[in-house]
């Protein structure tokens, strides 16, 4: 396992190395004090019409977060809190019923080329190879590279997440683990500002999942984008977010925002072990608790 | 690029264990299959029917059941020679499967596009819908004095009734492949920017296409029975189903039996055929199941 994983970092570095000039401005930008927030949600209120029963349920009240360019933020909170929900806000497919979410300064209006998702069931084509999954994600822009570009960029990639010379193969004949990673290669190709997973190690076995976090924290360190990320998982959230938000049950509010103050890398050193790593887990593990007997003593 | 050279990299990123090799230092092992391997099936379904024959054969002879409805097998398979020879069979099995293939591709031709039509649009679906329905349930025998009233005994009436069995059952599974399409998917195309018409290009249709070729398996199941009865009821003259009727009007067990042979044939043709159009098309579907 420590050599496998030593073996990836080496490669990577030397993919970085070929990458660090294109960076740009954004690479020395850093989650702090400097304010350059990239997704602000204001007051948004959100929620679903039945219209059988004529009901309307509130997912999300009063939201109010600023995710800052380049920050790596996690939302953790008991399910049906309205997680998915502000993610599929951000990503345009939910409109708020009040308030507002803005990318860029701009109102989201749907979908955008600077917005990816990574999905918790991997929402890979089944007829298409892996190398035509990946590639979905740019062949439908109007202003797409040259078709010797992109085939680059699909294999380069596919070498980022660790899928070379399974191209050709078909999802199903790839485990959860692979098909994951070809969903994140399908979200890194066009290299988006915002990264958007709900859950994306989810379906993902224990180990794998591990494994899965330690490359994921590898290829964000060297992209630098923007990425939010939902767990059910404390101990992903806290080894993976620059800040965890914390939400409350229904309807979801924002119960806290805790700043993770580990050092990075932090799956490949020993953050795991830390104390600092233990009492973040434990403030926020005291905080869903709190919501969980608040959950039941309602019923 | 070859993945078989470059196994060492390829272990070095990948930490998946499933993607580990199982020994030789080889990601893709050859496996060692008998060469008669793809024949056993085969060699099995023609010893099984061989055995079938002879014990009909055996029991044919022992007259345990009267000859004028069991006839020995041999009996059939000389009628069924004597009929190719003399010209009995042939036209009439060309008459009924160009009749069966011209309806198809006609019910095709219509219950592809409106089903698909109709999973599409809601409005569609509402309007259609109670039709769609009724035409589905309806025995099709039901509606062979109506047709023989307005088209007469000519083709016309025997390709109408088949392709009113064929073509619901079509239409109705078009509709069904484009309402279930996993929304996730649908989710992905808006993710990555696909438009309306590459939203049905790339993602509805490619996965509606197995819920076509299943409609037009049970179109063929339909669309034969509906063949037979404008033959058998609609008193033609003319294909297989005339065959059966005249084998039977002249107490010819020998050629009924062997009519029905040749239907079972041309039945188990077509939905082998399909099947391996739908391995084809969908690959997929085989393993994920
Ligand atoms: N499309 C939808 N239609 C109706 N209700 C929905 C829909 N999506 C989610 N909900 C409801 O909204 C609430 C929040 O859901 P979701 O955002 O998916 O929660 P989470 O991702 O935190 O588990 C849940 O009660 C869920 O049942
Ligand atoms: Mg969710």
């Amino acid at each position: 396992m420590a050599h496998t994983a030593a073996g990836a970092q080496l490669q990577i570095a030397s993919h970085s190395g070929a990458e660090g000039g294109s960076g740009g401005g954004r690479s020395s930008v850093a989650p702090g004090p400097a304010s350059d927030p990239v997704i602000v949600a204001r007051s948004v209120t959100a929620g679903y019409e039945n219209r059988r029963t004529k009901t309307r349920l509130i997912a999300l009240r009063d939201v109010s977060l600023e995710i800052q360019r380049g920050e790596f933020l996690a939302i953790v909170g008991p399910s049906g809190c309205g997680k998915s929900t502000f993610i599929n806000m951000v990503a345009g497919f939910v409109r708020p019923l009040e308030g507002t979410v803005e990318v860029d300064g701009q109102p989201v209006r749907g979908t955008g080329s600077d917005r990816a998702m990574v999905f918790q069931d991997y929402a890979l084509l089944p007829w298409r190879t892996v190398e035509r999954n990946v590639l979905f994600a740019m062949e439908n822009r109007r202003n797409k590279p040259s078709k010797s570009e992109q085939a680059a960029r699909v294999a380069e990639a596919l070498s980022l997440v660790g899928l070379t010379g399974f191209e050709k193969a078909y999802p199903h004949e790839l485990s959860g683990g692979m098909r994951q990673r070809v969903g994140i290669a399908r979200a890194l190709v066009t290299k988006p500002d915002i990264l958007l997973m709900d859950e994306p190690f989810g379906a993902v076995d224990a180990m794998t999942r591990e494994a899965m976090q330690a490359e994921f924290e590898r290829i964000i360190a060297q992209t630098r984008q923007t990425v939010v990320f939902i767990t059910h998982s404390i101990d992903e959230a806290v080894m993976l977010g620059d800040r965890v938000v914390v939400i409350s049950n229904r309807p979801g509010t924002i119960k806290e925002v805790v700043d993770v103050d580990l050092p990075r890398p932090r799956l490949t050193g020993d953050a795991k072990g830390s104390l600092r790593f233990a009492e973040l887990r434990e403030h926020i593990w005291s905080l869903l608790q709190d919501e969980a007997l608040g959950a039941q003593e309602a019923k | 690029m070859n993945p078989m050279t470059t196994t060492s990299s390829t272990s070095a990123t990948t930490t998946d264990p499933a993607a580990r090799q199982i020994g030789g230092g080889k990601v893709v092992e050859e496996l060692q299959v008998s060469r008669f391997a793809p024949f056993r099936n085969t060699a099995i379904t023609v010893v099984n029917l061989g055995i079938f024959f002879v014990i009909w054969e055996v029991v044919a002879r022992a007259e345990v059941l009267n000859p004028l409805f069991f006839p020995r097998i041999s009996a059939t398979f000389e009628a069924m020679y004597t009929g190719f020879r003399d010209g009995v069979i042939a036209p009439q099995l060309g008459h009924s499967l160009s009749n069966l293939l011209i309806g198809l591709l006609i019910s095709a031709a219509i219950g592809i596009p409106v089903g698909l039509f109709m999973g599409a649009s809601r409005t569609a679906d509402l309007i259609l819908s109670p039709y769609v329905w009724a035409m589905t349930s309806l025995p099709r025998v039901a509606l062979i004095p109506l047709l023989i009233l307005m088209l007469g005994f000519g083709n016309g009436m025997q390709l109408t009734i088949i392709v009113l069995s064929a073509v619901f059952p079509i239409m109705v599974n078009c509709m069904a492949g484009v309402k279930t399409v996993d929304p996730s998917l649908l989710r992905a195309g808006r993710v990555f920017g696909a438009g309306r018409g590459q939203m049905y290009t790339k993602i509805i249709l490619p996965f509606t296409l197995p819920f076509v070729i299943s409609g037009i398996n049970q179109g063929i199941a339909r669309g034969l029975v509906g063949m037979l009865i404008g033959e058998l009821l609609g008193g033609g003259g003319s294909g297989l189903g005339f065959l059966l009727d005249r084998a039977g009007d002249q107490f010819d067990a020998p050629m009924l039996y062997a009519t029905l042979l040749i239907l079972a044939v041309m039945s188990v043709a077509l939905v082998q055929l399909m099947r391996w159009l739908e391995r084809r098309v969908a690959p997929w579907r085989d393993v994920a199941a």
